[in-house]
């Protein structure tokens, strides 16, 4: 819960098809009106950096990756001075808003759990 | 004395009495010996070693991966849980074989086989591992080798003297970079069945081949990655370095099986004494300067062989007179006596039969006897070398100093001699 990605309700909503129906168009309507792809922005670019494991998980992006997460800051940081949205042709199409960070994260999750079910092991004599 | 020369011999024949080798029904060729030691080893000795690597460096990457993520555990639970069973996981690559070794107590073989297995069969090859934990290894090591003179010699000498194939280098280069996608294609290449051997110490026989019936299930039959018959070229090369001593390495290759005379050749002229803090009786080791050391260095491969003096010394004029003892020493036996046939025999002997009660060395000598062919003789090499006399031994001198040589010089190149300043 208190992790980079946070509380999310998201896979039980897409695994239920009749309740993914009716929630789909809010979710639509919350993403335009946070306005990230009006700033050439991903949603993976709004992850909160500034944690160790999400820095281990920055460290495995590709340099492709990494340059084009470098390049949409720079973009955005105008953008940001310059107190105006990019022009429409700039704004991030939904088919661009690839989630290419959390695979990341939740591996190195996952790794620190189980260091820390190592690290706390209670371990028996074999018998 | 007949009594003592013919029972090392006959110790050699009840150890491989002991190792049944047996084609496994997996299609592996497996041996073990049970001595009743308290503790166990199981080496997997695959033919992926630097000479068959289709890239710079990935023979060296591939051996730096061994115990990393697997499908079934990740490299984290790999090292905690050996560590919890008291075990020790190792890998090494030599120019034509990769070992990898578990050692254990008696008792944990399937935990330790499984680990063995399964990176054989579904290791992961991730990127991240690559870059966090198996490049900065592999740069390590190569940065090492580099500047240790006799380790570089030593590379150089075999780029000389056999160009490709045993001339690849076993170490990566220290700025190239092998990414996950070439490690991964070398891997599924040699990983087979008909290119693995499985040596076991401490555990028997029926219980290895189970174990490994269960475990090797999935492995591909591939047959050994393919390799150009071996030549041997020879040259001179000089390489300035500025730390370690002045190095000269002057070799000698010969292709065709390796032969019992050049390890006879090598016990003869090593000044490597026999009593510590005495000078021996190598006919080198009276005319070697205080400073300067030499070393007879003896490499069979498969399909040949490099025989070589690797002279070392603090300043240049040192290894010029150490390297002129050596190479005359070495022209001189051609006039052999036959007393000193039988100590270099009787030296050779030893060392031959030494190697075969160390686990790791043993492993090596019989999985490649298993690799090579179907009948695995362990005690053909020690009888091999009881038989070489004064004629075979000057004949072979005689061949080997023929061919042309390889001379590599590592240190201060201005001052350091040639080939031809030694009398080669």
């Amino acid at each position: 819960m208190f992790g980079p990605l946070g509380l999310s309700l998201a896979p039980v909503i897409k695994a239920n098809r009749g309740i993914y129906r009716w929630i789909k168009p809010f979710a639509n309507w919350y993403v335009n009106v946070a306005g990230y792809r009006k700033l050439g922005l991903r949603y993976d670019d709004l992850l909160v950096e500034e944690r160790d494991d999400v820095q281990r998980a920055l460290g495995r992006l590709t340099d492709r990756e990494a340059y084009d997460r470098s390049f949409r800051f720079k973009r955005a940081s105008q953008a940001s001075v310059m107190h105006v949205d990019l022009p429409k042709d700039q704004w991030t199409k939904p088919a661009e808003d690839v989630r290419y960070l959390q695979p990341h994260v939740e591996s190195v999750a996952k790794e620190d759990n189980e260091r820390r079910v190592w690290d706390t092991m209670a371990v028996e004599r074999k018998k | 004395m007949l009594a003592v020369r013919a029972s090392a011999a006959r110790s050699a024949s009840r150890l491989t009495r002991n190792f049944a080798t047996v084609v496994d029904a997996a299609g592996v060729k497996v041996a073990a010996v049970d001595n009743g030691e308290p503790t166990s080893s199981v080496t997997f000795l695959f033919k992926a070693g630097s000479r068959f690597e289709n890239k710079p460096g990935v023979a060296h990457a591939l051996q730096n991966f061994a115990y990393k993520s697997t499908t079934k555990r990740s490299a984290l639970a790999t090292v905690r849980e050996a560590e919890l069973y008291g075990g020790v996981l190792s890998s090494s690559l030599s120019r034509e074989y990769l070992a990898l070794t578990a050692e254990f107590l008696r008792g944990d073989e399937p935990y330790f086989v499984d680990v063995l297995s399964s990176f054989v069969t579904d290791a992961k090859f991730t990127r991240h591992e690559l870059q966090e934990y198996v490049a900065p290894v592999c740069a390590a090591e190569s940065t090492v080798a580099a500047s240790n003179p006799a380790t570089r010699a030593l590379e150089l000498a075999h780029a000389i003297a056999f160009r490709n194939g045993l001339g690849a280098s076993i170490f990566a280069s220290e700025h190239s970079h092998v990414d996950v996608e070439t490690i991964k294609a070398y891997a599924s290449s040699v990983f087979g069945k008909s290119n693995l051997a499985v040596i076991g110490t401490g555990i028997s026989q029926d219980a290895l081949t189970k174990l490994l019936e269960k475990s090797l299930g999935s492995l591909s039959a591939n047959a050994a990655p393919p390799s150009s018959p071996t030549s041997y070229f020879g040259g001179e090369t000089r390489v300035d370095a500025h730390s370690g001593p002045q190095t000269v390495f002057i070799g000698f290759g010969t292709t065709g099986a390796p032969s019992a005379e050049l390890a006879v050749l090598a016990a003869h002229l090593s000044p490597q004494p026999s009593v510590k803090w005495s000078e021996g009786l190598s006919p080198i080791a009276a005319s070697i300067p205080k400073g300067a050391s030499v070393q007879a260095i003896y490499l069979p491969y498969s399909d040949a062989s490099l025989f070589g003096l690797l002279v070392q010394g603090a300043t240049a004029e040192e290894v010029k007179i150490a390297g002129k003892a050596a190479v005359s020493a070495l022209k001189e036996v051609g006039n052999i006596k036959a007393e000193d046939v039988k100590k270099a025999v009787a030296k050779a002997k030893f060392s031959a039969a030494s190697t075969l009660d160390g686990r790791s060395s043993l492993a090596s000598v019989l999985g490649s006897k298993l690799l090579s062919g179907p009948s695995a003789s362990v005690e053909g090499i020690i009888s091999s070398i009881e038989k070489v006399d004064a004629s075979a031994l000057s004949s072979a001198v005689s061949s080997l100093i023929k061919a042309k040589p390889t001379y590599v010089t590592v240190g201060d190149i201005k001052s350091l001699p040639y080939a031809d300043e030694l009398g080669l």
